[in-house]
């Protein structure tokens, strides 16, 4: 391969590369509740938080980019208390219904807010976000989840995805720890919104419906949310997956769109069936299932 | 004003009918099943062909629709939920497989039907109005309303008075009690499954008859609204359902009519939070609410 | 014999590969082929295939061979992004024609803008936008802001109306742009507006609007939809008992619009970009060649065709060369190219220049309203 084929792939494939990134991190905002067992599934509200907020202040004021993510970040933040206090409080499915609706009114919100032209949303946002930005938020959020991963709050946490009633007796503030996660899920949602904005020129409320904060979920579970890096790989993997099924379904005559639809719900439908750890348990499993072969061939 | 009344009657005879099959499910397996949207829209475009393609006319093609639904749930069942029996996240886990199931059965309507809206071909039901005073209620909407009320009344009966319902009312109550009281879990989990994806299915075909539009993404309003339906109804409540669904209907019509139409969804979702903030077993939910 | 044989196979040789290596131009169509805007991606797929098959046949270009790589745009703005990336540094194209809706214009084209690749909209009709993105962003259909007035008032003169309500969807760019404009109009011309209600794009009930609606007794209810809603909106108004007249902005613009409002769609208005009445030898060849091809052509088909038609014209303008720089000098030499929607040029600010009209539905079919 040649310089320039090689520059023109990366042309090419760099929103690709991009949108990986932030797909990681919007990932990353739904593990950090689903590590304690919670399915939260606000973070399309979240994330359209810090997408506007972030757009307004650079439309609007000559405020420096870094400053601008900080506030992307910290709005939805700020937000996911008041949210989070009385929501928490309920069980399962019926916190997951809430944040749903949570993320809907959002969403109409926005659709109603004539400051930000409604439904047409912002437009013509210059492009201060480079892959540079994206991947050192990633790397950030990362690195944050890895800190708490070995440290006392990370066994807490465990403790509570585990057994919440047992870690509560046990004198763990599980109610403190919840609303941490919701907070920083939200924060990392926020960021991703922020650098999203600032990537694809547009904000507008479409694009924080149910099934954004869906393809965020199907991303974590798909990838794995035993450890914190599962995520990224579940995002990486299904945001590279429609790239390589154009080519494969123009040739079988598939239409683009419902391929890529399928083949997100089947690989969701087989990864909780018969992969309920996500992807990153696979070299595990297909090890361990090497090792019961090699030991019956030898038992023979 | 009367006409606003028999709007909102008429949009939440569709809701009560969704959400009946909707709650339904989650009483007896508290499970959310978020592929029931998809056998809604699916059970719409069945009819749809049973009416363009075999020239069946409505009255057939409608109940075998509905047993489409039915067949199709217990499909959903053996696929997303079944499997996951046994699992200590199953809710999570088959929450999530539902949806996954949900996003296959769209696309394979999306490849096989195409994206556009269809319509169901004029004339497939009596054209002729009603005036009621300023109001006007087509012969279609009386239908539906009444279709609506009288599944619920049959629901009722059937979960009341035979022996199915008891079977269905035990495994709901106590799924490993009502095993080992010899009740065969797995079929009665199926036949709820076909129950409620019945009622899910006939709620398609009369929206795509109700609103002349039949498209694959016509689900994912609907669900949203059913679940506010659900959670004010409370969950696992048939009378529950039916009378928030109508509630939501009206108050949706009524927030168009005196505050303007930009709000008409938020109402659901306001309710939605009001309610499980305030109370969140709903209306008429069981008092102690189960670890969901 | 074996001479003859051999002569024979030597003129066909000759004749299947012309002396002169034909240059392939490619131009990048991205519609939406799936999603919302479906309805009217298809009409368009087949618009720039027939005006490709039929400049390659003709020869207007000789010595260069258009090539059309059509994308799905998925009527969302992410993948319109990506597929115009491809477009521009995989497949090389020399322009784009598309995308299909302005929402997606606006996220899509700056990119275009950005790496140097001429745009043609052929069906973005927002008002002051989309060609403001930059000088290779040209547009081919007129925008809502040059249809709209002169239908309120071709329709205004006709049917004599003095109010007038609105009903519009607010979440999509190109239903509020002409929702504006619809307002603007009614102002301008003394129309007294009693009401405006709107809806979303993934509504199916327009019951309780319509009805708060038919309550105030306007003369005229004005709709801005895209052709979906547009259908069931006309259904149930008609249900409704409102007998009054209803007139559609660009959305309406297909014979979908008919195809899904049956009965309902009688007599409703519309104003059009493209006189598919005119007896223009162009607009009836390309009508027939259409129908030929099993596609009753609309509005969108006539507009996608003549995108292509002056990007043609654009290369023979610029010296038969058909690379990107080329193509957009060339855009700035159009003048009055005979296409099916009338003599065309381009505006100083690179939108269309053609006639409008405005067109009643009459058994089943669009009619011109003179």
């Amino acid at each position: 391969m040649n310089g320039e084929s090689l520059r023109d792939l990366w042309l090419t494939y760099q929103s690709t590369v991009a949108f990986i990134g932030l797909n990681g991190l919007l990932a990353l905002s739904v593990y950090t509740t689903l590590s304690c067992g919670q399915l939260s599934l606000a973070q399309a509200g979240f994330m359209a938080l810090g997408s506007y907020a972030s757009a307004i202040l650079t439309l609007h004021t000559s405020a420096p980019f870094p400053v601008v993510l900080l506030a992307g970040t910290l709005v939805p933040a700020v937000v996911a208390i008041p949210l989070g206090l009385p929501v928490l409080r309920l069980k399962g499915v019926f916190l997951a219904i809430a944040t749903i609706g949570f993320g809907e009114v959002v969403r109409i919100f926005f659709v109603n807010l004539d400051f930000t032209n409604g439904a047409l949303g912002l437009v013509a946002i210059p492009q201060r976000t480079g892959l540079v930005a994206i991947y050192l938020a990633l790397a950030g959020a990362l690195f944050i989840l890895w800190r708490i991963r070995g440290s006392r709050a990370g066994y807490a946490l465990e403790a509570i995805r585990e057994d919440e009633p047992a870690a509560r007796t046990m004198g763990i503030h599980a109610s403190a720890y919840k609303l941490s996660m919701v907070v920083l899920g939200a924060g990392f949602a926020g960021l991703a919104g922020a650098l999203d904005a600032h990537f694809n020129f547009i904000v507008a409320p479409a694009n924080y419906s149910f099934g954004r904060v869906v393809d965020m979920l199907v991303y974590a579970v798909v990838g794995g949310t035993t450890v914190f890096y599962g995520p990224v790989v579940g995002a990486a993997f299904l945001t590279l997956l429609p790239e390589v099924l154009r080519e494969v379904g123009s040739r079988v005559g598939l239409q683009p769109g419902p391929l890529r639809l399928f083949v997100n719900g089947l690989v969701l439908l087989l990864v909780i069936l018969f992969l309920p750890n996500g992807i990153v348990s696979l070299p595990r499993r297909v090890r361990r299932w090497l090792e019961t072969r090699r030991a019956a061939a030898h038992a023979a | 004003m009367g006409q606003q009344i028999v709007n909102g009657l008429f949009l939440g005879s569709i809701y009560a009918l969704f959400a009946l099959g909707y709650t339904l499910v989650f009483g007896v397996l508290d499970i959310l099943n978020l592929a029931h949207q998809a056998v809604f829209m699916l059970c719409a475009y069945v009819a749809l062909a049973l009416v363009v393609h075999l020239h069946l006319p409505m009255p057939i093609a409608f109940p075998l629709a509905v047993v489409a639904g039915g067949l199709l749930g217990v499909v959903v069942d053996r696929l997303a939920f079944r499997p996951l029996r046994g699992r200590s996240d199953s809710n999570i886990s088959g929450l999530i497989s539902s949806i996954a199931l949900a996003t296959i059965l769209e696309a394979l309507a999306l490849q096989f039907f195409g994206p556009d809206v269809e319509r169901f071909p004029f004339g497939i039901v009596p054209d002729r109005s009603l005036r009621l005073g300023d109001a006007v209620i087509s012969e279609l909407q009386l239908v539906i309303i009444g279709i609506a009320v009288s599944m619920l009344a049959v629901l009722t009966w059937v979960l009341r008075r035979t022996t199915l319902g008891r079977r269905i009312r035990a495994v709901a109550e106590n799924p490993v009690a009502a095993r080992v009281l010899g009740v065969n879990v797995d079929r009665v989990i199926a036949s709820s499954f076909f129950v409620s994806s019945a009622l899910g299915g006939a709620a398609g075909v009369l929206f795509g008859l109700a609103f002349n539009s039949v498209s694959p993404d016509m689900g994912r309003t609907v669900e949203l609204k059913g679940l506010a339906v659900i959670i004010l109804g409370g969950m696992g409540s048939m009378p529950g359902a039916a009378i928030a669904g109508f509630a939501l209907g009206l108050l949706e019509v009524f927030t168009v009519a005196k505050i303007g139409s930009s709000y008409r969804d938020a109402v659901a979702f306001g309710v939605l939070f009001l309610v499980l903030v305030v109370r969140p077993r709903g209306l008429l939910g069981p008092a102690a609410l189960r670890e969901a | 014999m074996r001479l003859v044989s051999c002569s024979v196979a030597a003129a066909i040789a000759l004749l299947a590969h012309p002396a002169a290596a034909a240059e392939t131009v490619k131009i990048g169509a991205v519609f939406s082929l799936t999603g919302n805007a479906a309805a009217y991606g298809a009409q368009q797929k087949a618009g720039v295939a027939l005006a490709a098959d039929e400049i390659n046949k003709s020869g207007k270009l000789p010595g260069i061979t258009l090539e059309v790589v059509l994308e799905d745009d998925g009527t969302s703005p992410q993948q319109g992004i990506s597929v115009f990336d491809r477009l521009i540094n995989m497949n090389k194209v020399s322009a784009i024609i598309g995308p299909t809706l302005s929402t997606l214009a606006e996220a899509a084209d700056p990119r275009a803008q950005a790496q140097k690749t001429p745009v043609v909209a052929v069906s973005n009709t927002k008002p002051n936008a989309i060609t403001t993105i930059g000088d290779y962003i040209w547009r081919v259909s007129l925008t809502e802001a040059q249809v709209i007035p002169s239908a309120v008032d071709i329709a205004r003169k006709k049917l004599g109306f003095k109010t007038a309500a609105i009903l519009y969807g607010n979440d999509d760019a190109f239903t509020k742009a002409g929702f504006d404009v619809m307002k603007s109009s009614l102002e301008k011309a003394g129309v007294q507006i009693l009401g405006i209600q709107t809806f979303s794009t993934k509504d199916r009930d327009f019951n309780a609007q319509l009805t708060a609606l038919k309550g105030l007794k306007p003369d005229v209810l004005l709709v801005s939809a895209l052709v979906e809603q547009a259908g069931s909106i006309a259904v149930q108004a008609r249900q409704l008992g409102y007998t009054g007249p209803i007139m559609g902005g660009n959305g309406f613009n297909s014979t979908k619009f008919i195809q899904l409002a049956g009965p309902a769609a009688e007599g409703v208005l519309v104003g059009t970009a493209w006189n598919r009445a005119s007896l223009d030898p162009v607009n009836q060849a390309f009508i027939a060649a259409m129908k030929a091809r099993g596609v009753d052509p609309d509005q969108f088909g006539a507009q996608a065709y003549t995108g292509v038609l002056v990007i043609a014209d654009a290369i023979r303008q610029a010296g038969l060369k058909g690379g990107r720089d080329d193509i957009k000098a060339g855009f700035a030499k159009v003048k009055d190219l005979p296409t099916p929607l009338g003599k065309f040029s381009f505006l100083p600010s690179r939108d269309g220049d053609h006639p409008a009209a405005v067109q009643i539905v009459k058994s089943g079919k669009f009619e011109i309203l003179e």
